[in-house]
């Protein structure tokens, strides 16, 4: 079930909040657990029964580690075990058919005459499996290092990996974030308030921003899978970048909506998530950029694999060594294919020249230029994020760097049609809202503002939910049978 | 201490809290209101609540089924949608849902890269050379709005050629083709000349087909092609059967600003027509069923909307020629006026019917002309055109 959806605003939602405040707080976990797995279900019936054995496993060998609470060597041990399970699924679900096929091309490239090649399973992926591993795994690393106790009661256990705010796509919620809520919270009239107005801006910004960038993102391909516009029209320079900044907004209003609804949603139900995106848009530099997208995944990677290994600690020939796995799983992680891990390792190449080379020369520059160096290298980045097919993908490079004109009809065309929403996309991106309200809500101004707010909430909400009906409006020619 | 809190509490929750108001209310609209199974400005059934089994529950199509439920049964659906389009409108977009905003307050749906010419090409190419050479087999492909009426475009807006296209298939199929693409930018050009006070406008400007008069356009050019003396426009009486038609482009956009469109109907007086709906066996003396003039779908007030196979037998006629049309939609507009020349018009709408029209003709060797007509959205989108051989 997705949170931008008829069914999950109106019946799924509503219908859980009901049952969750109704319910005594030791039946509250119960409840959630419940419309968590009816939450999952509804898209992965079958896949359900991976998440009871990944949260099964992990809550197992936390009870052993803590039976065997000095003995080192058998925590390690349990560690290994614990990660082998559940980085074994993960490659499995996730990666097997991939890997299967890269090492196929390669075969076929060094022995072409042998015709030796290998199968993968062929399985679907299941919805939310790099979040729910992660945050398994977070668990057990806190666990081993003792910076938490050990989850006694399964049941709250499945109830933190299940909870469906985050389950499908995140943040990544660590354990030891939302242990002692797990187990005892209060929730403030403040905390339901300050939530639904966290859900709505991420629905807002999901709805009526990222879909609709989304679609100028797919006109821009579908003209660069075709080579045009229509039949004589090659895509222009500026067609192609803005196509390349609109899939950057759609993805960043996309990703960041659902973590403002997954943290909303949180904070109704009385947990406090860390938060996942700062402005990640507004970064004078790649270094700034890696500290506001995706917070809780950079961190994952900083936490449990750059400084296991040793971080910065250990010489800069090792800590280029450990950058280059931090960036290349980055990259890995987002998906299947090699383009996410070349977009991992073309950050991971910005992020050296700006620690070894650039870096205090960037600093000095005027800020306006830092924000369009960071942002040509977010924007550039994301194409190759984008594109998975090489041919499309070199094709729309060379359209981004003028094989064609410079700007033509299908430019106009498209800032017709869609230069509202960019420009309104492009603006929000950087800290405007926050910046205003805190404007307007200081001294006595504040009345007005919440009035004007609460009127512009209502209005957007009745756009939002004409785009969520719309989406299903399909006017058929004839065919009733 | 605690109405100070309360106080501080109100305010705060104002904000948000009101789209729970709002939700509730919508919930319970959902209840209350009576269910439809059909939407008629869509034009197709509604989901009904699907009946859960552990098949449907594991694969996970239960679940789709309750989605659509749920958004189909949606209150003031057709108003949200109304909204949805006020907001793009707002924006200045020229393309709403698909749709093209044009001037003179067309809706052009736009055309795209054909799919599926070579099958089509196949098809129609064994077809033809199955049928007997004495036979007079004609081909029509009619240009829809975005061709004819081009000049209406919004500025800059994607645009390929029909013709091109259709030249692919006649040159492809070798079948003898009336250049319905002259003729209807012809009489588009002459659109102003014309002065019989009747229609001018060759396509509706809220719905995907042609009108009467494009239609009328598209016989007279048949039936120079073919030998036939066209009756003159004049001849003809025309009659406005409803001035408030919102066609199927009207539907994705749902823009209640929109004027309808005009459905004329011309007669002659002197033809003695039957009509026999083979599928339904219904029997009727007139090509037209007004039962649909009162309804959302008007276009179907010609030929009684969709039949695998039609006869329509003209006593009058005057000839013993037999005509099996092979058609779309487009046709059945068009059929009143050949139904003149013709004593029988078998009408095949290969949507529907199952059986190739070939083995037809061989049971029927009264047949003496075959026409095949088609819109170039229809040729390259119809399934059912694998069924003609």
């Amino acid at each position: 079930m997705v949170f931008s959806g008829i069914p999950f605003l109106f019946f799924f939602l509503p219908l859980c909040l009901a049952a969750y405040f109704a319910a005594p707080f030791r039946f509250k976990n119960g409840v959630l657990l419940l419309f968590s797995l009816i939450f999952y279900a509804w898209g992965e019936p079958v896949y359900i029964l991976l998440m009871l054995f990944v949260s099964f496993s992990d809550y197992i060998i936390g009870r052993l580690m803590d039976a065997f609470g000095s003995e080192t060597s058998k925590r390690r041990a349990f560690l290994i075990l614990s990660i082998l399970i559940d980085l074994s699924v993960l490659c499995f679900f996730k990666y097997a058919d991939f890997a299967a096929d890269s090492l196929n091309s390669l075969l076929k490239l060094l022995l072409p005459a042998s015709g030796i090649s290998v199968r993968g399973p062929g399985v679907a992926l299941p919805i939310g499996i790099s979040f729910f591993t992660f945050q398994s795994m977070s668990y057990i690393f806190d666990l081993y290092k003792k910076d938490v106790e050990a989850e006694k009661n399964y049941l709250d256990y499945i109830t933190y990996i299940s909870m469906f705010p985050q389950l499908i796509a995140g943040p990544i919620v660590r354990y030891i974030t939302v242990h002692n809520e797990l187990h005892e919270r209060n929730i403030s009239s403040e905390d339901i308030s300050e939530g639904a107005e966290r859900l709505a801006l991420g629905l807002f910004k999901k709805v009526l921003i990222a879909n609709r960038a989304g679609l100028l993102f797919d006109t821009v391909q579908a003209y660069a899978a075709a080579g045009t516009l229509a039949p004589g029209v090659p895509l222009s320079a500026a067609s192609a970048w803005l196509g390349a900044i609109s899939f950057t907004l759609q993805l960043y209003f996309d990703f960041s909506a659902y973590s403002d609804m997954a943290i909303g949603i949180g904070r109704i139900l009385g947990f406090h998530f860390n938060e996942n995106f700062n402005y990640p848009l507004s970064a004078v530099s790649i270094t700034d950029f890696w500290r506001r997208w995706h917070i809780s995944l950079s961190s994952w990677f900083r936490d449990y694999v750059y400084i296991p290994l040793g971080g910065n600690r250990k010489g800069a020939v090792k800590q280029l060594r450990n950058m280059f796995i931090v960036w290349f799983l980055t990259g890995l992680w987002h998906g299947a294919s090699w383009n996410f891990v070349f977009w991992g390792l073309w950050h991971f190449s910005f992020l050296v020249i700006e620690k070894y080379f650039l870096g205090r020369f960037i600093e000095k520059l005027p800020g306006i230029l830092q924000h369009a160096y960071a942002l040509f290298v977010i924007v550039t980045g994301f194409v190759i994020f984008a594109i998975t097919d090489m041919g499309e993908l070199s094709y729309f490079f060379a359209a981004m760097f003028m094989n064609g004109a410079l700007i033509g009809s299908d430019f106009m065309w498209l800032f017709r049609n869609f230069g509202v929403v960019f420009m309104l996309a492009f603006v929000l991106a950087f800290p405007v809202y926050p910046l205003l309200k805190a404007a307007f809500s200081a001294g006595n101004g504040s009345r007005a503002f919440r009035a004007f707010e609460t009127i512009i909430f209502i209005v957007l909400f009745i756009f939002t939910v004409s785009y969520l009906v719309a989406d299903t409006y399909n006017p058929f020619l004839y065919f009733r049978f | 201490m605690d109405s100070k809190n309360r106080k501080f509490n109100i305010g705060r929750i104002s904000g948000a809290c009101i789209l729970a108001v709002f939700i509730i209310v919508l919930d319970i609209l959902f209840v209350a209101f009576p269910k439809k199974t059909f939407s008629e400005n869509e034009n197709r059934y509604l989901q009904a609540f699907p009946v859960p089994s552990a098949e449907s529950i594991v694969s996970g199509k239960w679940m789709d089924d309750i989605n659509s439920y749920l958004c189909d049964h949606f209150p003031f659906r057709d108003s949200f949608m109304t909204i949805r389009t006020g907001v793009e409108k707002a924006e200045g977009r020229s393309e709403i849902n698909g749709i093209y905003i044009c001037s003179d307050g067309y809706f052009i749906e736009p055309y795209d890269e054909p799919k599926n010419t070579e099958k089509t090409i196949r098809i129609f190419k064994s077809f033809y050379e199955s049928l007997p050479e004495n036979i007079n087999t004609e081909l029509m492909l009619v240009p829809t709005a975005i061709w004819t009426l081009k000049d209406k475009l919004p500025a800059a807006a994607p645009y390929r050629d029909q013709q091109s296209d259709a030249m692919d298939i006649i040159n492809g199929t070798g079948i003898p083709a009336v250049d319905c693409f002259a003729a209807l930018s012809e009489a588009y050009e002459n659109a102003d000349a014309a002065s019989s006070g009747a229609q001018t406008e060759l396509y509706y400007k809220t719905d995907h087909h042609w009108t009467t008069y494009g239609a009328y356009i598209g016989y007279k050019a048949y039936c120079e092609k073919s030998g036939i003396d066209a009756v003159p426009l004049e001849k003809w009486n025309s009659t406005a059967v409803s001035t408030d038609f919102h066609g199927t482009i009207y539907s994705k956009l749902n823009d209640y600003t929109v004027p309808g469109d005009t459905i004329e109907a011309y007669s002659l007086g002197s033809d003695d027509i039957s009509v026999v709906y083979e599928d339904t066996h219904e029997e009727s003396d007139s090509l037209y069923n007004p039962e649909y003039l009162g309804q959302k779908d008007k276009y179907s007030y010609f030929l009684d909307n969709l039949h695998s196979l039609i006869t329509v037998t003209n006593e009058n006629a005057g000839t013993d020629r037999s005509l099996v049309l092979i058609k779309d939609s487009y046709a059945n507009c068009m059929v009143p006026f050949l139904s003149h020349h013709f004593k029988h018009i078998y009408v095949f709408d290969t949507r529907s019917y199952k059986l190739g029209p070939s083995a037809f003709i061989a049971e029927h060797p009264e047949v003496t002309d075959v026409l095949i007509l088609y819109n170039m959205n229809m040729i390259d989108t119809d399934l059912g055109i694998g069924g003609i051989y």
